[in-house]
């Protein structure tokens, strides 16, 4: 049986909210997590659909794309987005005590700003802080609700000191990571006392854990629930100088049993750059597949072997390129799955890490060597975004192929408030019966 | 050739032949024990094969039906009759193959798209049709099948085995591969070797065995120097080849046992000629020596040595022969001396007829004038005087006949020793022919045409001027008196290869052979008043010029006497 997007939403949300309306939140506990990928860095989960609550960003863009305030509390800009003044919260403070000032906050914006402002610069005084720089910086919001931009430092108790409600207790990289709850959390205190972080186990045994996606099948425990994000990881194929065949080759491709079964219902078949939850206009890209036609056109290029790179150790990549190569060969294509780093046409994953669509395609584009948006497009209106991305599907620059979602299972005893969005899950939300 | 040659290459040859006919009659019976052995182990293999098939596919079958009697695959059923999402199981397969070690194995829906395929898993949703071909895949045996695989083709020993999926069944088609660790598997034997040609791949070199096979899918045997390989076709279940496995037998120690063989027999071949020379020598120290020692006798013999004795050194049948030759030279002597006994018995009776005869003559004249003078005395002594008178005259003329006889015969003993000097034979020829035209000419003489034809180019040769012209003479006379009723008289000169011919011809009646032979005879003549030394002079100068004389006559058409002699090089 395969199900539609829409569909997985309402079941997640049909779980969840049952879930956090039959009994009242409950204080304290352990909440144990099982993630099947080891983290090297404290914050490299930041991106996931579990973020760990641990440093916060000044601003934050909702599902709904509108920016609310976090650590700032008020902003305002001149005319023309060169200049920012932000005022900072007061009575934050850091997981060691020390409070959160515009000075504290400089190191980790700068470190962010810089990579997408050169000549950035931020002056702070007391909670305030004041963003210059030599171009236009409409953005600027967007850009500081990215998790590059949280504020964190470092501290001889901890590696990774932030104002979130969580604080860093113990962290073994790659191995563990135990959260403690931060009783100093500006926003109050979270329901969960600690959370313990095993990276690299897939026992089944934590009350929640991470469902990877691909063949590997996992039956959960009784009383266990799932939860799937939005999709928001894009499988795609990027075309090098392989054009003659791309008619065809795109024409062969049937995503669907890639997302059904290779993804085990994990994904969605995907047409465009950004998934339609995201752009709002993905469906006006979809095509089904035409063997006939594919045929039709590939027997001119029938002799070549074409290399289809994927990256190696990744099992899920691997089946989804030998499931491509199946569907070319169908079409009298032969495609060579292989993991050599020259390969002609090369599979990729692009995990989105905001809901700002915008900065989402500019950073799909620049991850899938299409480069830097030029002046042509506007990616900050649906309209600009919609051209950007059917000129690059037309000339079959990339080949969306699926976007995947987040699966996790949660215990019977786990429950989190009414969710805030379906693009992650907040620690800061959970609460265990005792 | 020697005979020592002669014997060492026959005890050669017939040491070499018989090595040769031996080494090629054992080569032949080791090369036909050899195929013997290769075909009955390569039968034994074929068997082997076909019972390591059977043997598998029954390990194959059980494995599938391992499989198909699986939990995984019971609760697959049970969810396919109820028409359940099989993407869920699009892993199983593999998993399943696993716990069975099958290199294949695929789980199929009702509808024969694949839900799980291990060896392809990107496969699921394909259809498999020919799993529809059998009515009761539970009771089939394990077959061959192509496997294709996303990296090429496979062969495959597969078995199907079916379970009940609601109104339909689910089919678990599994098999493990029939590679280098299968043919690992079968027992080889030292120099034995196996090599599987799948026939859907394209052959990366012409092979004519697997070509031929190919064309028509039956066993067959190929012999070269180096292998015996048999090539086996492997079929699928309608019966379509699938692979060739080729069992190749080295022919190695054949090979080498052949080449020992050889080596042996050149070995024992060269021995042989080394024994034949030496055997030849040893064969030509007690055979040949004594024959060449023969042969020298011989030899000597032809020469005139007939008092040559051969040694005996054995008494076997050269040793025979030797006492035989010896005995035959003696008898051979004896025999001479008899004959020149004889003939010098005969000789003297020749000359005492020939003086008999010679002297007779004069003397009966003699004495008739003798008894004449007697009577005339008693009778009429006054006659006395004029029988006197002309009886002395008689007795004058007769003892001058006998002078002149004796004196011929006195010259023939006399025969000096040539002076030789430079002479013009020419000229010699031409002298004494002058001295016939008196006779020639003379009234009531046979008309006799005389032509001398001179070579003018003849130089001068060493010769005793006086002799040859005797000589010459002679001859001339000769011919004269064989042409009582004329005829021509030719003499001739001509000179060759350091030699000059003198020829002196007539058209006389000529010579029978018995009469040539004998021509030369002393005192033998046939005339009736001559002396019989003529000739013998003639040949007494020419043998002491050292030249020949040799005559050539038929009855009827005349004769020609031919004198060579030697030029000393110069013409």
């Amino acid at each position: 049986m395969r199900l539609p997007g829409w569909a997985w939403l309402a079941l997640s949300s049909a779980l969840l909210v049952p879930l956090a309306g039959e009994t009242r939140p409950h204080y304290g506990g352990t909440l144990t997590v099982e993630l099947s990928s080891p983290w090297h860095a404290v914050d490299q989960g930041a991106k996931s659909a579990l973020p760990i609550p641990v440093a916060e960003t000044l601003v934050r863009v909702n599902s709904q794309g509108a920016v609310e305030p976090v650590l700032a509390v008020a902003w305002q800009h001149d005319p023309d987005y060169k200049r920012w003044r932000f005022s900072l919260r007061s009575k934050v403070a850091f997981h060691d005590g020390e409070p959160l000032t515009g000075a504290a906050a400089v190191p980790s914006l700068l470190g962010a700003l810089k990579q997408r402002y050169r000549d950035v610069s931020i002056e702070a005084g007391g909670q305030a802080l004041l963003i210059e720089a030599g171009q236009a910086m409409p953005d600027l919001l967007e850009e500081l609700a990215l998790p590059e931009a949280a504020i964190s430092r470092t501290g001889d108790a901890s590696p990774y000191i932030g104002t979130g409600p969580f604080r860093v207790t113990q962290w073994e990289p790659g191995r563990h990571l135990t959260l403690a709850a931060f009783d100093g959390y500006w926003g109050g205190r979270p329901f969960l006392d600690t959370v313990a972080i095993e990276f690299g186990a897939a026992r089944g045994r934590a009350d929640l854990f991470d469902i990877p996606v691909g063949p590997v099948r996992r039956i959960l425990p009784e009383g266990f629930a799932t939860w799937s994000s939005l999709p928001r990881t894009l499988v795609a194929i990027e075309t090098g100088d392989v054009q003659p065949l791309l008619p065809a080759f795109t024409l062969a491709i049937d995503r669907t049993p890639i997302a059904n079964v290779l993804a085990q219902h994990k994904a969605d078949p995907a047409f465009g750059l950004l998934p339609q939850w995201l752009s709002g206009y993905e469906f006006l890209f979809a095509t089904p597949p035409d063997w006939a036609r594919a045929k039709q056109i590939a027997p001119q290029l029938r002799g070549a072997s074409t290399g289809l790179g994927y990256p190696p150790y990744d099992p899920f990549l691997r089946s989804v390129a030998e499931r491509v190569a199946l569907n070319a060969r169908d079409a009298g294509l032969i495609l060579q799955p292989t993991t050599a780093p020259n390969a002609q046409l090369r599979l990729f994953e692009v995990m989105l890490e905001s809901t700002d669509a915008a900065h989402e395609l500019r950073r799909l584009m620049q991850q899938s060597g299409l480069g830097a948006l030029d002046d042509t497009h506007d990616p900050s209106t649906p309209q600009g975004r919609y051209n950007l991305e059917r000129g690059i599907l037309d000339q079959r620059l990339i080949v969306p192929l699926v976007y995947l979602r987040e699966t996790y299972g949660i215990g019977p005893r786990v429950h989190f408030q009414p969710s805030r969005d379906q693009f992650s899950l907040h620690l800061e939300d959970c609460w265990i019966e005792p | 050739m020697s005979f020592r040659t002669k014997i060492f290459l026959s005890i050669t040859a017939t040491v070499v032949l018989a090595v040769w006919i031996v080494a090629a009659v054992v080569s032949a019976l080791v090369t036909q024990s050899f195929e013997r052995r290769d075909a009955q182990r390569t039968a034994a293999l074929a068997g082997q094969l076909q019972r390591e098939l059977d043997r598998r596919g029954a390990d194959v079958a059980r494995r599938v039906q391992a499989v198909a009697d699986s939990d995984p695959v019971e609760r697959l059923a049970v969810n396919l009759g109820g028409s359940v999402d099989t993407s869920t199981y699009y892993a199983e397969a593999q998993s399943l193959a696993e716990e069975q070690s099958l290199d294949f194995l695929e789980l199929v829906g009702p509808d024969t798209a694949i839900i799980s395929s291990a060896e392809w898993p990107a496969r699921f949703g394909y259809k498999e049709d020919w799993l529809r071909e059998a009515a009761d895949w539970n009771k089939q045996a394990a077959f061959l099948k192509q496997e294709n695989l996303a990296d090429g083709s496979a062969l495959g020993l597969i078995a199907v085995r079916s379970v009940k999926a609601g109104d339909g069944m689910l089919y678990v088609a599994g098999g493990q591969r029939l590679d280098r660790e299968f043919l690992q598997s079968l027992p080889a034997a030292e120099g034995e070797r196996f090599e599987l040609y799948r026939n859907f791949d394209s052959l990366g070199r012409s092979n004519k065995l697997v070509d031929e096979v190919r064309r028509q899918p039956r066993q067959l045997t190929q012999v070269t120097d180096a292998a015996s390989v048999t090539a086996i076709p492997l079929r699928g279940r309608d019966r379509q080849l699938l692979a060739i496995l080729l069992i190749e037998n080295s022919r190695a120690e054949l090979t080498n046992l052949k080449r020992y063989i050889q080596a042996t027999a050149t070995a024992v071949g060269v021995g042989g000629a080394l024994l034949a020379l030496l055997l030849s020598f040893w064969t030509a120290s007690r055979v040949t020596r004594p024959l060449r020692n023969l042969a020298l006798s011989v030899r000597e013999v032809a020469l005139g040595k007939w008092d040559t004795r051969a040694p005996v050194t054995s008494s076997d049948e050269v040793g025979q022969l030797a006492g035989d030759f010896n005995a035959m030279t003696q008898q051979l002597v004896e025999q001479r001396d008899r004959m020149i006994q004889a003939e010098r018995v005969a000789a003297w009776r020749e000359l005492a007829r020939r003086l008999a005869h010679e002297l007779k003559n004069p003397l009966f004249p003699l004495q008739i004038t003798i008894e004449n003078l007697q009577r005339a005395r008693e009778a009429s002594p006054e006659q006395f005087d004029e029988v006197f008178r002309e009886s002395t005259s008689t007795l004058l003329t007769e003892l001058g006949h006998l002078k002149t006889i004796i004196g011929r015969f006195s010259d023939f003993a006399k025969m000096p020793a040539p002076e030789l000097e430079a002479v013009d034979v020419n000229q010699i020829a031409r002298e004494v022919l002058q001295l016939f035209d008196a006779q020639l000419r003379a009234p009531g003489s046979a008309p006799v045409e005389t032509r001398l034809q001179l070579d003018a180019a003849l130089g001068p040769i060493p010769a005793d001027p006086d002799q040859l012209r005797r000589a010459l003479r002679n001859l001339i006379l000769n011919a004269l008196d064989a042409m009582p009723r004329g005829g021509a008289l030719t003499l001739r000169t001509s000179g060759y290869d350091g030699k000059v011919a003198v020829e002196v011809s007539d058209t006389g009646e000529g010579l029978t052979p018995e009469e040539c032979d004998r021509l030369f005879t002393p005192y033998y003549t046939t005339k009736q008043h001559g002396t019989g030394l003529g000739l013998a002079i003639v040949q007494s100068v020419v043998s002491d010029h050292k030249g020949t004389i040799a005559v050539h006559s038929r009855p009827g058409h005349g004769t020609t006497f031919r004198i060579e002699l030697k030029t000393q090089g110069t013409r």
